[in-house]
């Protein structure tokens, strides 16, 4: 198991209680990574900037970076000015209020990190242990790779938490998508008989009972192709659209049963 | 309506609902160009063969896997949907389960499902689905494929329509047991007591609303004030402090001051008339007390903030 490198140190405050924390992505990259090819050659892709006056390639210190105010109206930002929007530099995570953590819509999540001790236990382990009482998570503003983030902090399995958030303006709404309503609504059989279906697939959830098959599919599929075994493989079809609702939820019953 | 980044179809046992998966997150971020210094024109960035050094067009360009000894195999995007090609076209409904029983951990992207097809069939199947979801209050589990990496998605009855969100599979999730939580600490009876007051007497209702991107409209002033050739103060920073030595006699003083200004319940988003400070919402006036490092300003009411604020 490697040894995970803390990405950020910094003191989180509750009222004057301080605690020192160092902070841990919680996630781990497992996917496939790929260049980008040309595909007649397998020459590999490089970007190039272009400058369209001139046709010819910028050499990357005579690029800056511009926000277009108006149509090719920009202003120009230093990166010293792009910088001064996460004010104030700081690495204090100061709680400013608590919520219930069961009340937070799971949209809202962003990201998840993990809090590790630093330098005093004490503190960490009031903290920790008081959130996992009370269930609630602490909601601060951090700093983070000149960015600011809203974060909830919270207890998970004796050690702290920490979520960076969205914003609400930046959720999509459902009512945006202007869903049509069918001309008839489904019957109360109907729904009677999905919810049968429903109850029959519940199950408690459990993380590893599902795993990414795909990826191991891939990885066996290129070592094939390398060695020149590659099977042929069938296009993609789409399922075909069941038109009888009611028929069609027995028939799932029914094969549900009989399994 | 915003563009459709996957269509498919959601299998629930036989009855299949066609739908099209539109991203649920607005981005509302500031954007940059990149310009040319000399004279402001924006850089076009453009794909180039580093084989024979001329510009490649879109559909040309295909994968590369780098095996760690070096050698590489080429694939194309046709080949790895082939690959799962149900998952490709379908997602499968495995299981139901409370969406409480989800760890907001395994959150990945938030997604929404709309009915890909118009025609009655289509448009009543999607409709069955999200009564069932909503009066039953559970959301379904499946695995699906897009964009040659498979995810498992929770879907769920959500404002009125369905919505998917992608999730880490729990491989992709750190073990807890890599993250030093001071286990063998345990914390005083006391202390834990102490601070579960603090926090209960701190806490609010959940308004997402409360909170806003202060990030975002920082560099929208930021903007504003170049455009108008004015000069950038760059911000100083803030000192972090050090943990007390009596942490019963700081959580006993953290009460106190947290009793005798109890935080605000949010009361909307309405702006005070008059102007003046009090026209600020309390996160913005907050942020002007952080800035001035004014203390005490986290347990402070939108009022005690105004008050603060105009010595």
């Amino acid at each position: 198991m490697d040894v995970p490198r803390s990405i950020w140190n910094g003191t989180i405050t509750l009222g004057t209680i301080a605690v020192p924390i160092k902070v841990y992505s919680a996630v781990q990259d497992r996917s496939v990574h790929f260049h980008q090819v040309h595909a007649r050659d397998g020459g590999r892709i490089e970007h190039k900037r272009i400058c369209p006056n001139e046709d010819e390639e910028v050499p990357y210190e005579e690029i800056v970076k511009g926000f277009e105010v108006a149509p090719d109206e920009y202003v120009v930002l230093e990166k010293d000015e792009i910088k001064a929007a996460a004010e104030p530099r700081t690495r204090r995570l100061d709680i400013e209020e608590f919520v219930d953590a069961g009340a937070i819509d799971p949209v809202f999540y962003e990201r998840t990190y993990y809090l590790g001790v630093r330098d005093a236990a004490d503190p960490y382990r009031v903290l920790q242990d008081a959130l996992a009482r009370t269930g609630r998570s602490g909601i601060a503003r951090w700093q983070f790779h000149n960015r600011e983030y809203v974060v909830a902090i919270r207890a998970l399995d004796g050690v702290l938490a920490m979520h960076t958030m969205r914003f609400d303006d930046e959720i999509v709404r459902g009512d945006e998508l202007q869903v049509e309503a069918p001309s008839r609504q489904p019957t109360a059989r109907e729904i009677e008989m999905a919810s049968v279906l429903v109850d029959n697939l519940h199950v408690a959830f459990d993380p590893q009972a599902f795993s990414d098959s795909y990826r191991q599919r891939v990885l066996d599929y290129l070592e094939h192709k390398r060695r020149g075994t590659a099977p042929e493989l069938a296009p993609a079809e789409h399922p075909a659209q069941s038109d009888d609702l009611l028929a069609a939820l027995r028939a799932s019953i029914d094969a549900r049963g009989a399994a | 309506m915003a563009r459709s980044l996957w269509t498919g179809s959601l299998s629930f046992g036989l009855v299949n609902v066609p739908v099209q998966l539109i991203t649920g997150v607005r981005d509302l971020d500031l954007h940059f160009r990149q310009l040319h210094e000399r004279d402001n024109t924006p850089i076009d960035v453009q794909r180039w063969c580093s084989e024979e050094q001329i510009e490649v067009p879109y559909e040309e360009i295909t994968r590369s896997y780098e095996f760690d000894d070096g050698d590489t195999v080429i694939v194309s995007d046709e080949e790895l949907d082939a690959l799962e090609p149900q998952r490709t076209r379908t997602i499968d409904i495995e299981h139901f389960v409370d969406l409480a029983d989800v760890d907001p951990v395994f959150f990945d992207h938030p997604y929404l499902l709309a009915p890909a097809a118009e025609n009655e069939g289509a448009l009543r199947a999607y409709r069955l689905l999200l009564e069932v979801m909503s009066q039953t209050e559970r959301a379904a589990l499946g695995r699906f494929v897009m964009r040659t990496k498979e995810y498992l998605a929770i879907v769920r009855a959500r404002d009125g329509v369905l919505a998917l969100t992608t999730m880490l599979f729990h491989d992709e999730v750190r073990s807890l047991e890599e993250i030093d939580g001071a286990a063998d600490v345990s914390a005083e009876e006391e202390h834990v007591r102490a601070a579960a007051r603090l926090i209960e007497g701190m806490t609010v209702a959940w308004q997402p609303d409360r909170y806003s991107d202060c990030y975002r409209i920082r560099l929208q002033k930021i903007v504003a004030r170049k455009r108008k050739g004015r000069t950038i103060k760059l911000p100083r920073a803030v000192e972090e402090p050090t943990p007390v030595p009596d942490l019963m006699a700081a959580l006993r003083e953290s009460l106190q001051a947290a009793r005798q200004q109890p935080p605000q319940q949010p009361a909307g988003r309405t702006r005070a008339a008059g102007g003046g400070l009090a026209g600020f919402t309390r996160d913005e006036l907050y942020d002007r007390a952080r800035s001035r490092d004014i203390p005490g300003r986290s347990s402070m009411t939108k009022d005690q903030l105004v008050e603060a604020l105009s010595h």
